[in-house]
């Protein structure tokens, strides 16, 4: 019944973060021939002052259209859409999860019921990591069929393997926004700590001499373009002796703020 | 414990911090009593009963609710109680029909019959949202959710809040009949005289320590009573004592500071042809625990 209750909470926030990801997708592929001309005849980004945005630059202008378009997909739909709209939604759904509850004095009832905390949380949970997820795969999925349009092969494995990662990096920015959640008594609380950590994060990305100390670094061109490319597969992103195993640590990360979340909600005295 | 007592308390202190909120409460609660807790804002109330139910944990002391123990099986405890909290707790987004079934969900039925009465009586739009509904309508909800499902234990933290003296007295009757049907309930309120009125027995709650009873006795033994006093003879009335009016055949309503067998001692007894004693007003009793220095005296209240 909680995790009904959650879903039909959350259900139109979904559909809105689903269509938004849809909306920025379809045009940056349907155009991505006009784009690909521009792009080559630009010499910006390969000339820019930063070594990650000459990759970029360098990666979506390759001789070999194929390579170009899977860099262009890593910037656009993992760079851009997964980690602005996937963060947006974490966010505010997760800052709503436990804090809402307590501003609006019902979390008092939930608690008093002969459900467990951990229970509590855990049909609070899964239903925002599926309105978190499915859109990422159903909708970045979803261009493969758009690529055709454009004569463009797009192959499912890497595109998966990416959606995974994406997925884990907005679910650990999700399970860190509800352990902050659980703590705070009102929600702009939490959306000032979990806002402000991002914006502080991003700010460090944006440094170049200081941008691998930033979490972003986690899920950046530099990690989607070899899972699309087909450079990195399942082992090297979740075994730490095969490949750099950025997905390891999100999973890790998750795991760490859940099991937070359990204990700050099992301590809870509201 | 024995099977008999729903709640055994002894010597239960809670902490915030460093603030003590209750000093070492002793409670026991029959099974099918109804006990009513009676104190000023602050008094600890609320804890107690949060405690009861597993949602704050105890600093020290002894704390069992049907022989177990809340801060160790506070699932099994919940599953045989009602509660109602203190604060309105009721989901805006939801129709008033959704919440209902929501919050009956998590109990082991419905009391079908209490929920019909107090839908007729409530005269709530169910299928309307919770948010459009008034701060009265609100509460009515949740009463009705916390009183609709069946239970052994019904702990109710200031149900009248925000409900009119009409609405009151019909919520009054539906305790009642649950009392009758041989439910333990446990209720706290700021209406003395519906306590009074409804309540098997009352736990008077200051500075986090029930009031002794021997210190509850001593006030009542002092407070200002109502006699209807017929005198043979005249005499003068002694000190203390007003009289507010002298009927037809000569008897005195008279209104009487102090205890009443002092005021007996002090007529001369030829002069009494009969005395009539009246109780003591609940709210007089309230007014001079309350208004005293808080006292430390600790103990249940029998």
């Amino acid at each position: 019944m909680i995790a009904r209750k959650t879903f039909g909470e959350v259900w139109l926030m979904t559909l809105v973060y689903a269509l938004m990801m849809v909306i920025l997708q379809v045009p940056i592929i349907l155009l991505w021939p006009e784009l690909y001309d521009d792009l080559k005849k630009s010499a910006l980004l390969r000339n820019a002052g930063f070594d990650f945005l000459q990759r970029i630059g360098t990666g979506v202008t390759d001789r070999q259209e194929e390579v170009a378009y899977r860099n262009w997909i890593a910037l656009m739909l993992f760079l851009r859409s997964v980690n602005l709209l996937g963060i947006a939604a974490s966010v505010l759904l997760g800052t709503a999860l436990f804090a809402r509850e307590r501003e609006t004095q019902t979390l008092e009832f939930l608690l008093t019921r002969p459900v467990s905390r951990g229970a509590v949380l855990w049909q609070k949970s899964w239903p925002v990591v599926l309105c978190v997820v499915v859109p990422i795969f159903a909708v970045n999925t979803s261009a493969i069929l758009w690529s055709r349009l454009i004569e463009m092969d797009l192959p499912l494995l890497p595109l998966t393997l990416a959606n995974l990662h994406g997925s884990l990096f907005v679910l650990a920015i999700l399970s860190f926004t509800t352990f902050v959640s659980v703590n705070c008594r009102v929600q702009a609380h939490v959306a000032f700590w979990v806002g402000g950590i991002v914006v502080l994060q991003l700010g460090i990305y944006l440094i170049p001499r200081l941008r691998g100390y930033s979490l972003f670094r986690l899920s950046d061109f530099d990690w989607y373009g070899p899972i699309l490319a087909g450079n990195i597969d399942l082992a090297q992103m979740f075994v730490p002796w095969l490949g750099p195993a950025h997905s390891l640590w999100l999973l890790l990360a998750i795991a760490l703020f859940y099991g937070l979340s359990w204990r700050s909600l099992r301590n809870l005295e509201l | 414990m024995t099977e008999a007592l729903a709640i055994e308390l002894q010597g239960v202190q809670k902490r915030f911090g460093r603030v003590p909120v209750l000093r070492g409460i002793d409670l026991r609660v029959q099974r099918g009593e109804f006990l009513g807790l009676v104190g000023p804002n602050g008094a600890g109330k609320s804890t107690l009963l949060r405690i009861l139910i597993g949602l704050y944990r105890r600093t020290e002391g002894r704390c069992r609710v049907f022989s177990l123990d809340p801060d160790h099986d506070a699932l099994t405890i919940r599953a045989r109680t009602s509660y109602l909290p203190g604060e309105t707790s009721v989901y805006q987004q939801m129709t008033g029909e959704s919440f209902l079934r929501f919050a009956q969900s998590f109990h082991r039925g419905r009391d079908r019959e209490v929920e019909q009465r107090l839908v007729e009586l409530f005269a709530l739009p169910l299928e309307a949202r919770v948010r459009s509904y008034s701060a009265g309508m609100k509460q009515k909800l949740a009463i009705l959710a916390a009183l609709s499902v069946e239970a052994d234990l019904y702990v109710l933290d200031e149900p009248d809040r925000a409900l009119d003296a009409t609405m009151r007295m019909e919520v009054r009757e539906v305790l009642r009949d649950l009392h009758r049907a041989g439910k333990t309930l446990l209720l706290s309120s700021h209406h003395l005289e519906e306590l009074q009125a409804l309540t098997t027995r009352l736990a008077f709650l200051r500075g986090g320590a029930i009031i002794a009873a021997s210190e509850i006795d001593e006030a009542r033994a002092t407070l200002r009573r109502r006699f209807r006093l017929r005198l043979s003879r005249d005499v003068a009335l002694p000190t203390g004592a007003v009289c507010h009016r002298r009927e037809s055949d000569g008897t005195m309503v008279l209104e009487v500071d102090g205890p009443p067998a002092a005021f007996l001692q002090a007529l001369p007894a030829d002069a009494v042809a009969s005395a009539e004693l009246g109780s003591a007003r609940l709210e007089d009793l309230y007014e001079l625990l309350f208004l005293k220095s808080p006292s430390t005296t600790e103990g249940a209240l029998s």
